[in-house]
């Protein structure tokens, strides 16, 4: 059947794996490669102050570090409570390193790629480990779980003398091709780095989720005895979810570690875990999409809410304290109302927008 | 021997304290299977709100106490019917999450206040010698603030057992379905089951403001050590909440007293409640009390 590859407005599939594709238009993909060479162009064209991009880089390392979460919370259906902890585990995997082997070895600042790989494999142990409990306990009692993690992960952190009892652990400056990385070029060349590897992770993921490794994770969230009645073990389907989410945790933590050149313990609070959880749902539960719109969104609002409250604090007396009440403020708002008017998150938002355009002029 | 005494007396204070924090955890998920993480905020508001009535409006201690039960009792009220009623019957995740926001939004308020950032403690109103018994001391503050507790405890046990609310309460922890069909307006019950849960924390909170002085992190936190204690007794059990409070208090001032200094060990106070906690969910999920109802896996 002729089928218009470019502007399909319905659904045409006639076999699985017409269904499947990673682009289902050929302007879907026109789009998307037109988008990243956007994104892979910009800063080349606008003088961006390193203020801004550090913003930017932030955003990158929680787009990776909610694409697992994502994975854990939204297409496998379990809460955790301590992301944060698993990316900290990722970062302390590096700061380790750099506690043995002096934070300016050739591993830490030439083979970065492997450190990042390194600091992923030990994430997922860890996540895999946390995911135990999983094997006997649901919903409830498992975010439990990962709350008492996320406190003994701080605790440890807190009282051990080998990661400097929480204080920070410098990381030396890493080398690319043309030599050290200038002060200068750090977050530039960071930005780029984060990109590949963001849309490395987003393709990963939108390939996972086509395998059955991928699916058997949305099929135990669905409905785990049927699951098991397909024979998938559901315990170790989500042991395994763990494992995932902890491996995109580690390597946000590595690349936290690197971006700010040095590990402290107060990126990896109670409160920054719920921060990602409240990303991973203004972006939208079990969609990919929604991991990319969450944490740019979340950031851009602690952007104006910073302004907002700098402007404000200069009428008030300072007695308001209106900084640190006015971002747990908006922050909770967010959260409340999105999952009150728009449980589905902002992902929700560019599907509908989508299948407006797709047909547009036409209402249907 | 003086010195174990001193723990376990000491123990114990702490201990109702957690008894009393956790009670108004469990009410709320007993009735409405709500986890409500921001538990530690209503906490604090009750103890600011007390300090609020007692020093700057000059309301006398006792009175401002009793005022601020019954504000942070409507507050909890009013937060049930804004934000939770919404979300009856929304997925697990959806009313986890709409409490953290709770958290945040509650975290934003107090931090507006002076109370956020500065540190107050209240009037002295009591003798402050402590009471000596056998070289054990227990200052005042503790003294009564664990015959409090006691009283709430027994209060809210007697409301549960007698009162025509409190048994509409436990039905509809029961069988949500069969307690409507009988006319019970489970609404009704939710957003009461919030109010007592705020009157308890109003009361904890003050208490705990009167032992450690008013300081926001600290009284926010026992809402995240609220956690052990409810999983310890059991998830829905008010004589667990009771009994696994006194256990961890027990627990925290041991380990505080005995292994903090040795072996390099510090802090271990803050941190043997969370072990626990993970070992009883794997071990024994239901807790000490809880009624068996875990699905596995």
């Amino acid at each position: 059947m002729a089928v218009n590859r470019w502007l399909a407005t319905g659904n045409y599939f006639t076999t699985y794996k017409q269904e499947q594709r990673i682009f289902q238009t050929n302007l879907d993909r026109t789009v998307f490669i037109a988008f990243l060479m956007v994104v892979f162009t910009w800063p080349l064209f606008f003088e961006v102050s390193s203020k801004y991009m550090l913003v930017v880089d932030n955003i990158l390392i929680a787009i990776i570090a909610v694409i697992g979460l994502n994975l854990l919370t939204g297409f496998a259906g379990l809460i955790s409570i301590g992301h944060a902890a698993f990316v900290g585990v990722g970062a302390y995997t590096l700061a380790s390193f750099s506690r043995v082997l002096g934070d300016s070895h050739v591993l830490i600042t030439h083979a970065w790629p492997l450190m990042l790989l390194i600091s992923g494999g030990v994430g997922a142990v860890v996540g895999a480990f946390v995911g135990l409990p999983a094997l006997r306990l649901k919903h409830l009692y498992l975010a439990i779980a990962t709350l008492s993690f996320q406190m003994i992960f701080l605790w440890i952190i807190n009282f051990s003398t080998f990661f400097n009892q929480g204080q920070t652990i410098f990381i030396g400056r890493a080398y690319w091709i043309t030599g050290k990385v200038a002060r200068d070029d750090h977050y530039l060349f960071w930005y780029y780095a984060m990109l590949v590897i963001v849309v490395m992770c987003g393709f990963g993921v939108r390939n996972l989720m086509r395998t059955r490794y991928g699916r058997c994770l949305v099929a135990v969230r669905d409905n785990d005895r049927a699951a098991d009645a397909m024979g998938m073990h559901p315990g170790l389907t989500k042991v395994y979810a763990f494992g995932l989410a902890g491996f995109f945790a580690g390597v946000a933590g590595a690349l936290h570690a690197y971006l700010f050149r040095g590990v402290g313990f107060e990126s990896f609070t109670l409160h920054q875990s719920i921060t990602y959880l409240a990303m991973a749902i203004v972006g939208g539960l079990g969609t990919l999409t929604g991991s990319f719109f969450g944490p740019t969104a979340i950031y851009m609002l602690d952007l104006k809410v910073e302004n907002v409250a700098e402007y404000a604090g200069s009428i008030f007396s300072e007695t308001m304290n209106l900084a640190t009440g006015l971002r747990p403020l908006t922050f909770g708002l967010v959260i409340v109302l999105f999952l009150m008017f728009e449980p589905r998150g902002i992902a929700n938002w560019w599907r509908i927008s989508r299948s407006y355009l797709k047909l547009w002029p036409f209402r249907f | 021997m003086s010195y174990f005494l001193q723990l376990v007396v000491s123990g114990i204070v702490v201990g109702s304290i957690y008894a009393l924090s956790a009670l108004g955890f469990v009410l709320i998920y007993k009735s409405s299977r709500v986890l409500n993480i921001a538990h530690g905020q209503l906490i604090a508001t009750g103890a600011f709100i007390t300090y609020a009535l007692a020093v700057w409006a000059g309301i006398p201690i006792a009175l401002a106490f009793f005022l601020s039960l019954i504000i942070t009792f409507f507050i909890a009220m009013s937060v049930e019917r804004v934000f939770l009623r919404r979300l009856i019957g929304e997925p697990i995740i959806s009313v986890i999450m709409v409490t953290i926001g709770l958290m945040s939004i509650l975290d934003g308020l107090i931090y507006l206040t002076p109370f956020g950032t500065l540190n107050f403690s209240f009037p002295e109103f009591l003798p402050t010698t402590p009471i000596r018994l056998g070289g054990v001391s227990i200052s005042w503050t503790q003294l009564v603030g664990v015959i409090i507790t006691t009283i709430l405890i027994g209060g809210f046990s007697w409301f549960f057992r007698k009162s025509t609310l409190g048994i509409s309460m436990r039905a509809v922890s029961d069988d949500q379905l069969a307690s409507m069909s009988i006319g019970i307006s489970i609404p009704r019950v939710f957003g009461l089951a919030w109010a007592a849960a705020g009157f308890s924390a109003a009361a904890a909170g003050t208490i705990i403001g009167n032992i450690t002085g008013l300081n926001f992190e600290t009284l926010q936190a026992f809402g995240i050590t609220v956690f052990p204690v409810v999983i310890l007794g059991g998830l829905d059990s008010i004589i667990g909440a009771v009994v696994a409070g006194i256990i961890m208090g027990l627990i925290q001032q041991f380990a505080a007293g005995y292994l903090d200094g040795h072996w390099g060990l510090h802090g271990t106070a803050s941190l043997l409640p969370y072990i626990i906690l993970l070992v009883i969910l794997l071990f024994k999920p239901y807790g000490l009390f809880g009624i068996h109802e875990i699905e596995r896996v």
